[in-house]
Order: C-alpha cells, then structure tokens, then sequence
C-alpha cells in the first residue's frame, strides 16, 4: 500500500515528465525525489517503533515486518556495529527486524531525533541513482527488574532512485521510484 | 530544526578551540547531531561552500553558493581538533590557500586524486586477520563506481623480501647452453626467488589477494575501518576520517595535514600503499 502510495505521489509531482524526459536530475527534481525518500525513511522509522514496541500484538508486528520489506530492494542488508565491540555484523532485513522484535525487554521505546541529512544523488553505470539520508534513533530497553538499556544509533539509509514508466489511459508517463537498500546501523556517542 | 540551525551558526561563529559541550548542555543532543559531519558527502558540500546550516543544498544559481566567507567559517569546524600535530600555522596555511581569491580551492567528486582506505577482516589460515583494500571511484558506463585499486595484507608483504642484493643468486648468462638446468637451485629455497626476476617485477598485490580469496583461503568477515586520502588541493595532503565521539567537533573530520611538492606525493603514496 505504501508502495503504492509512493508511486502515485511520484506521479503527481513528476507528471509533468514524458518518457523522453531528461534522465538528469534537475535541483527541483531532486527535491521533489528527496521528499520522496525522506517519506520512505520516515515509514521506516515508523514501522520500527511499532515492530519494537512490547504493545504491539505479535500478529500486528509480523505484518508490519512484511509492509516494513515493502519498502526495500531484494537483498538490502543491515550492518550494524556497536561502541562495545569493533565488528560490525550484517543480517537480512527481515532477519533484523525479527530480532528487534524479539529482544527481551519488558519495554521498549523508540524514538527518533529531528535530525536527517540527504545526500546528492550520484548515477551508478546501471543508470540508477543511489543517496544516503542519515537519521538518528534512541533505543530505550527496560525489564521488570528495572534494568534498563539505553543506546542512540545512526542509521545510514542507501536510497536507490529509478526512472520508470507506466500508462495511464493510453499515454506513457515517466515517474521515478524510489527504493531503500543498504543500512549501516552505528552506535553513536551524539552527547 | 531551526534551533539546531541556530546551534550550529553559533558553533561556526565561536573560536574553534570553544567548549561546544557547553551549548550541548542548553540545547540538547539534536544540535550536535546537526553540528557534526555526518557524511562523507557533507564534508565534501562543506569544504566548498555548498549547503547552509541545516544541511540543505545549495546550486550554482544560490547567492551563497560557495560563499568565501561561509566556506571559512565551515572549513574550521572540518578539522580534528584534538590532534596536535594539526598546528594552527599549517591549518590557516591550508585554509588562506584553499580560500585563495585568485585560484580558490574545491573539491571535486568525480575530480580523481582521492581514494579510500578501508580496513577489513578476513580469516586466513583459520585466524582473523586484518587486510587492507584501498578504492577509488572508477567512471562506467552510465555512472561511477568504487573499485580495488591495491591491496595490502601483511603477510602477502613478509612473503616478498624487499632484498634487492642478489649475491650469489643469479642464473648466469650462459645458462641457456644448459637448457637451464641450473633453475633446479632457483626453486630449492623459498626465500630467494624472486631475486631471480628482473629488475622491474613488482609483486602484484591485488592479484594475489583474488586468487587465494578464489582458492578460498581468504574468506571475508567484515569491514573494520574506512578512512580517505586527499590529494585534489595543489601543494597538500590531508586525511579524512570518522570520529565517533561527543561534542560537535566529530563526524568525518580532517585528521592528518601535510604541505607536499611533487615528489614528496610519491613518496607518501608509497607509504600509504605500504610500498
């Protein structure tokens, strides 16, 4: 559904291009595809919150997992490292998303700083545009005993941009979409 | 957003050697997320000039687009400011060159002359070991990619001795009449060999590390380190690393500054290259 949404408000604010139109990214096109992907991250973020959230049924959970996938190109990974140890380890989205699911916390919440920076758009040799947009989560774990974990992440998020076409009554219509890939998750030391 | 725009100014404005956990304290941790260099491609728009407070972009057709003043008061916060060895006559000798109103200073994406150095770890011979892939952005097609360019693994290193004194180790010149039977001694000790090629062989690094990975004797872990080495500014050197710690003065920062001729790049590429 948000897919779908997505593309449809790629739609409208890119209606004004034709399949001839010019694969360059124009510094209003830009923006327009940074709101775009800005959209995406930002369902992310929400679809963590509620995947991590105790409160959340487990039924719920597990649909959003497969809404969260949505969002993401095949293959994406998480690469996450921590301040206590050097090694980065990598798993599957879904693995990842299972994981938080699964952490043994009594509560949890999930909040995220007001804070995103979207980088340029380069062309990869494929033709596709591939950005980064950094954001920051704050993690906080608590047990019924009380013990509690709090840790603050920087979440690199690879955005993969693609020229695409569809037909809407006969007339071809360029439109681009947007996908997540990659995320290099990092604690961080933000105080 | 706004006040951490605000922050962020205030940081711009203050003598770089100011307690910026000072403002942290009033403002909250938001501020420094915004303050610190967060991207590689941040460092770059910084260095030139081309985004303003809150990270947004600036274009050609922007009145701040590559503002001297504004790029002056960025280029002060792209420094490392713990690292000493940064003094501040070398500091404000790069900065008045890059600033320069006659042959101002950019950095250049797509502009070569900078390459990157990440660490990874590898288990080889059942043991992790750290190895060293150095990258560049290669132009394909459509687009750019980042490609090997070098290798360096210690222990391919200690297996070429850099011995350039042949001694006794020679095949002689007329060898040939013996259909080169003498090679038996050639190949009778390891350590030697490579006395034996000629005076230009350089061992190929990247090459060995693709066929043992291929052979499977270097399975990959992860990666460990990244760090850039930059030498798109005439007459300079400078590292770019990630410094993960508090305060604003943190992110992908310049850790390493050297003022270098022609020659001298040599002998650093060399010495980054472990050559």
């Amino acid at each position: 559904m948000t897919r779908i949404i997505g593309i449809l408000a790629a739609l409208i604010i890119l209606s004004a291009g034709t399949l001839k139109a010019q694969d360059d990214i124009s510094p209003s096109r830009k923006q327009a595809i940074d709101s775009l992907a800005l959209e995406k991250v930002r369902d992310l973020s929400k679809y963590i919150s509620i995947i991590g959230n105790k409160d959340t049924p487990w039924s719920e959970a597990n649909r959003v997992i497969e809404r969260t996938l949505e969002l993401f190109a095949d293959g994406a990974l998480m690469g996450v490292s921590s301040l206590s140890r050097e090694d980065v380890n990598y798993y599957g989205v879904r693995e990842y998303l299972e994981r938080l699911m699964a952490l043994n916390y009594d509560k949890v919440n999930i909040s995220w700083y007001n804070i995103q920076y979207i980088s340029d758009l380069e062309r990869q040799p494929d033709g596709r545009y591939v950005g980064v947009i950094t954001i920051y989560q704050r993690f906080e774990g608590t047990t019924n005993e009380g013990l509690r974990y709090v840790d603050v992440t920087k979440k690199d998020v690879t955005v993969y941009v693609e020229r695409k076409t569809t037909q809407i009554s006969g007339r071809i219509i360029g439109f681009w979409d947007v996908l997540l890939g990659d995320i290099r998750v990092s604690e961080t030391k933000p105080g | 957003m706004l006040r951490n725009a605000i922050f962020f100014i205030l940081i711009l404005a203050m003598p770089s050697h100011a307690p910026a956990q000072l403002f942290n304290s009033l403002l909250g941790d938001e501020s420094v997320l915004n303050a610190q260099t967060k991207q590689v491609n941040q460092f770059f728009r910084r260095f030139n000039g081309e985004e303003n407070a809150r990270g947004e972009r600036f274009y050609p057709s922007d009145k701040d687009y590559r503002n001297p003043e504004l790029r002056r008061k960025y280029l002060n916060v792209l420094f490392d400011q713990q690292n000493a060895s940064m003094t501040d006559p070398l500091r404000e000798s790069f900065v008045r060159e890059v600033l320069s109103q006659n042959n101002p200073q950019f950095l250049n994406f797509h502009g070569g002359q900078w390459f990157a150095e990440v660490t990874t770890k590898f288990l080889y011979q059942g043991k992790e070991e750290n190895l060293t892939l150095f990258m560049k952005l290669e132009k394909e097609n459509l687009g750019h990619k980042w490609v090997i360019s070098n290798v360096y693994f210690r222990h391919f290193y200690q297996m070429f001795s850099n011995n350039q004194e042949t001694g006794s180790h020679f095949l002689h010149p007329l060898s040939h009449e013996l259909d080169f039977m003498n090679l038996i001694r050639v190949f009778k000790d390891k350590e030697f060999v490579e006395l034996y090629t000629d005076k230009d062989y350089q061992p190929d690094y990247l090459t060995l590390f693709l066929y043992e990975f291929k052979k499977g004797n270097l399975k990959f872990i992860n990666v460990r380190d990244v760090k850039f080495h930059f030498f798109q500014v005439e007459g300079w050197y400078f590292e770019l690393s990630e410094f993960n710690r508090p305060g604003s003065n943190s992110g992908w920062l310049i850790s390493g500054l050297l003022k270098i001729d022609d020659s001298q790049k040599d002998i650093l590429m060399k010495y980054i290259y472990h050559e």
